[in-house]
């Protein structure tokens, strides 16, 4: 294959340009912004792996059953035996292009224990692990591009896919700067657009990933999956624009959850799960500490004080700046925030979606995590999904035939360029937060078909009016054309969780709270002219 | 509370100044301050006209990205890292980088910061471990954000043709330390962009908002 079109310059999308970079294959590496604003940077704990200096009793096998048990056996083990088998070379593949690890005495990269593992297998930078992975990955990406084998383009938008016959040719692209639309064509497209943060309004992720993507995607005929599982992170701190994370890395070095009930400390999650309970996986921790109905504190203060200035500084430094909080003295109010999303472009093991030559990787893609993703997979699995996207796409041959889009180009610049001659006063924005308070509500940590209906009916009625809607046309052109594909996401999540009449991982429904095995694999859903039709894959389609 | 905003409706438009009434939250920060002039209600400027959004630019909205870097009462500073009522004034008054085309308002396009470092060639290639290797120093440097508050202030940089300022400095040190094979190279690179012309006022510090020590950077790579 001659050229890949990537877009997203987070850590899957980079890892992949420079896989592909490295097998001679052309890269144009597309985002609105450079590298060191996505949500990449914002990953703190670590990253999963069993090396060679393993803990006793560790294994390969052992971080694939914790992965798919964590993930309540929906995730394929095909996948995720091979993203633990090549877990140790992903950190060997990092410490060699300047990764920045925590080191221990010997000077090899160290490791802690994270929720939901049997063993302490997490390897970490500090807690910006996401962040130093970045700024070598962004040096890796640099080195190509003095070679002209990596093209970057800054200030792109995602628009749409230019798919003719179930085969994907290359993409749309809003370019900021002329307000146009450009299309881009490649033998291949690498979708590497994150979660679907916005669909919620304030998680802990980025506000730039907002499931726009995925849902154009879907009403081009891209399946999704697995939407119902949307992970919540356990210990988060609330401020007035975000949830601001506590890093699992806390609890990983010893800290501890808990209530108060007549002045007497309850340590609920060790009081039920004995003295790993904080390192329960998140979706039992954040449904646990709702169950408790009360206000919950995580504990760090004991801590020896230069081990939280070693390993736990960021932790310390948010508290203390957005909250006024000494962790060192006081015990951090925490709540569950929506912090990961399990589902998103159903993929193949190829990382291939049901459109050929279109492919997605990192969080936008849903694969590894099953129901609930551990701790420390998910740079793991961008860095992995990459890798292999990159390895599929070399390998194949050029397609035979280019079909003409200049009409598709004409007919999307043409809808395009009217929205900015509107003189609403009206901001997207609203539409974006009502979106959001219903996500917030219905799609929460437990759930029911009422609820869910309601939410449904919700997102119906916005779907309804929001073509209808003259938007203010000062705000960015990006977020106006975005609002149609988030909305069709959203309803599909819904379907989604109104399908799955059982509770597993993260989805967890009052009115159906067993676990069931009719259910036990994924549930796809599609698109169809405004028709959602979901199912689950019996036949294992997807993930083997 | 005033709000004093430097705006400007496209790259090549003229700027012109617009004032406000802010009358939200005090603990909040200057990025939330923002949020609420723009979507509390229709918006309106201090004489009471409608008037368009104000433009910036946001990810993490936590001071780990960089992107809502700005002019804030004449010190260049991230909005979402900055409180309002850690100000203590009647007014805030609010520009766009003055270093860095303007794209809208407070929006700045910064990928000169990439550019540089991509015609310096600063990157690490294969990292080679070394005795005695200051892997806290590296861990900071690798936390830079590329924001730009550091040229926003420095009195060296200007339009960024020859002169890189302290972003580009601390990368040079980061593959100096990891790479003992490019280190001659690099200082080379290093004196020309950035050591040969730099006057030390290293305001670049007080500014940076990962606390990253350029002087350090700079010890390493004169020696």
């Amino acid at each position: 294959m001659r050229e890949v079109l990537i877009i997203g310059s987070g850590i899957a999308g980079m890892a992949c340009a420079v896989r592909c970079a490295e097998q001679n294959v052309r890269v144009t590496l597309v985002s609105p912004y450079p590298s060191e604003r996505s949500q990449s940077v914002m990953a703190a704990g670590g990253i999963n792996a069993v090396t060679e200096q393993r803990e006793e009793g560790d294994s390969v096998a052992s971080h694939v059953e914790d992965t798919l048990r964590g993930g309540s056996w929906i995730a394929g083990k095909n996948a995720v035996t091979g993203l633990c088998s090549h877990a140790a070379d992903i950190i060997g593949y990092l410490e060699s292009i300047g990764t920045v690890f925590s080191l221990d005495g010997q000077g090899r990269p160290m490791r802690r224990a994270f929720g939901g593992q049997s063993h302490k297998r997490t390897y970490f930078c500090g807690s910006s692990t996401g962040k130093q992975i970045v700024s070598a990955l962004v040096m890796e990406v640099r080195r190509h591009e003095a070679t002209g084998a990596i093209v970057r383009k800054l200030r792109m938008h995602f628009h749409s896919a230019l798919i003719a016959d179930g085969v994907c040719h290359g993409a749309l692209l809003f370019d900021e700067r002329t307000r146009e639309l450009v299309p881009v064509y490649a033998n291949a497209v690498v979708m590497a657009v994150g979660g679907q943060n916005a669909l919620f309004g304030k998680t802990t992720g980025s506000v730039l990933c907002d499931g726009y993507a995925a849902g154009r995607l879907f009403m081009q005929g891209a399946l999704l999956k697995n939407l119902e599982f949307v992970q919540f992170h356990p210990t988060t701190l609330e401020t007035d624009q975000k949830r601001m994370l506590v890093s699992e890395a806390a609890r990983g070095e010893g800290g501890r959850l808990f209530f108060e009930d007549g002045g007497q400390r309850v340590y609920f999650m060790e009081d039920k799960f004995g003295p790993k309970g904080n390192l329960m996986t998140r979706d039992v921790v954040s449904r646990t500490m709702q169950e408790t109905g009360q206000d919950v504190f995580l504990d760090i203060s004991f801590l020896d004080g230069r081990l939280i200035g070693q390993r736990l500084q960021e932790v310390r430094d948010l508290c203390w700046k957005y909250r006024g909080i000494d962790v060192c003295a006081q015990p951090i109010p925490v709540a569950p925030s929506v912090h990961f999303f399990m589902g998103g472009l159903a993929v193949h093991l190829n990382h291939e979606t049901n459109i050929e030559r279109l492919y997605a990787v990192g969080e936008c893609a849903s694969m590894y995590h099953g129901a609930n993703r551990l701790g420390g997979n998910s740079l793991l699995a961008a860095l992995y999904g990459g890798r292999v996207a990159a390895d599929d796409l070399c390998n194949r041959a050029n397609p035979e035939s280019r079909p003409d889009f200049s009409h598709v180009v004409t007919r999307e610049q043409r809808g395009l360029a009217a929205s900015f001659d509107a003189t609403s006063p009206f901001p997207v924005a609203y539409m974006r937060d009502m979106l959001a308070d219903v996500m917030q509500e219905h799609m929460g940590i437990v759930r029911s078909q009422k609820s869910l209906l309601e939410g449904l009916q919700s997102v119906e009625y916005y779907q309804s009016v929001a073509g209808r809607i003259h938007y203010d046309p000062s705000v960015s052109a990006y977020e106006n054309y975005s609002l149609e594909g988030m909305l069709a996401t959203a309803h599909a999540a819904l379907s989604c969780a109104l399908a799955r009449r059982e509770s597993r991982g993260s989805h967890w429904r009052i009115d159906a709270p067993q676990t069931l095995d009719d259910y036990a694999c994924a549930t796809l859903v599609s698109y169809d002219d405004g028709a959602y039709r979901v199912w689950t894959d019996k036949e294992c389609a997807y993930e083997s | 509370m005033r709000v004093r905003v430097l705006r400007q409706e496209s790259p090549t438009a003229e700027p012109y100044w617009e004032s406000f009434d802010y009358d939200g939250p005090r603990d909040t920060s200057v990025a939330g301050m923002l949020d609420y002039l723009n979507y509390h209600d229709d918006i309106v400027n201090a004489d009471g006209q409608p008037t368009r959004r104000i433009a910036w630019e946001c990810s993490c909205l936590q001071g780990a990205c960089g992107a809502c870097a700005m002019v804030i009462n004449g010190m260049p500073a991230l909005a979402c890292d900055t409180f309002v009522r850690d100000l203590d004034c009647d007014e805030v008054v609010l520009a766009p980088l003055t270093k860095f085309p303007t794209i809208r308002d407070l929006a700045t396009d910064r990928t000169s910061i990439q550019d540089n470092l991509k015609r310096g060639n600063v990157f690490i290639g294969e990292y080679q471990p070394k005795a005695g290797e200051d892997f806290a120093r590296q861990y900071e440097a690798a936390k830079c954000l590329k924001c730009g508050l550091c040229l926003e202030i420095c009195p060296n940089y200007t339009s960024g043709n020859s002169f890189f300022g302290a972003v580009f400095a601390n990368d040079c040190y980061l593959v100096h330390a990891r790479n003992r094979q490019k280190a001659r190279d690099i200082r080379k690179v290093y004196a020309r962009h950035f050591g040969n012309a730099c006057s030390k006022s290293l305001t670049c510090m007080d500014v940076c908002p990962m606390g990253i020590s350029t002087i350090t950077s700079m010890a390493k790579l004169n020696r």
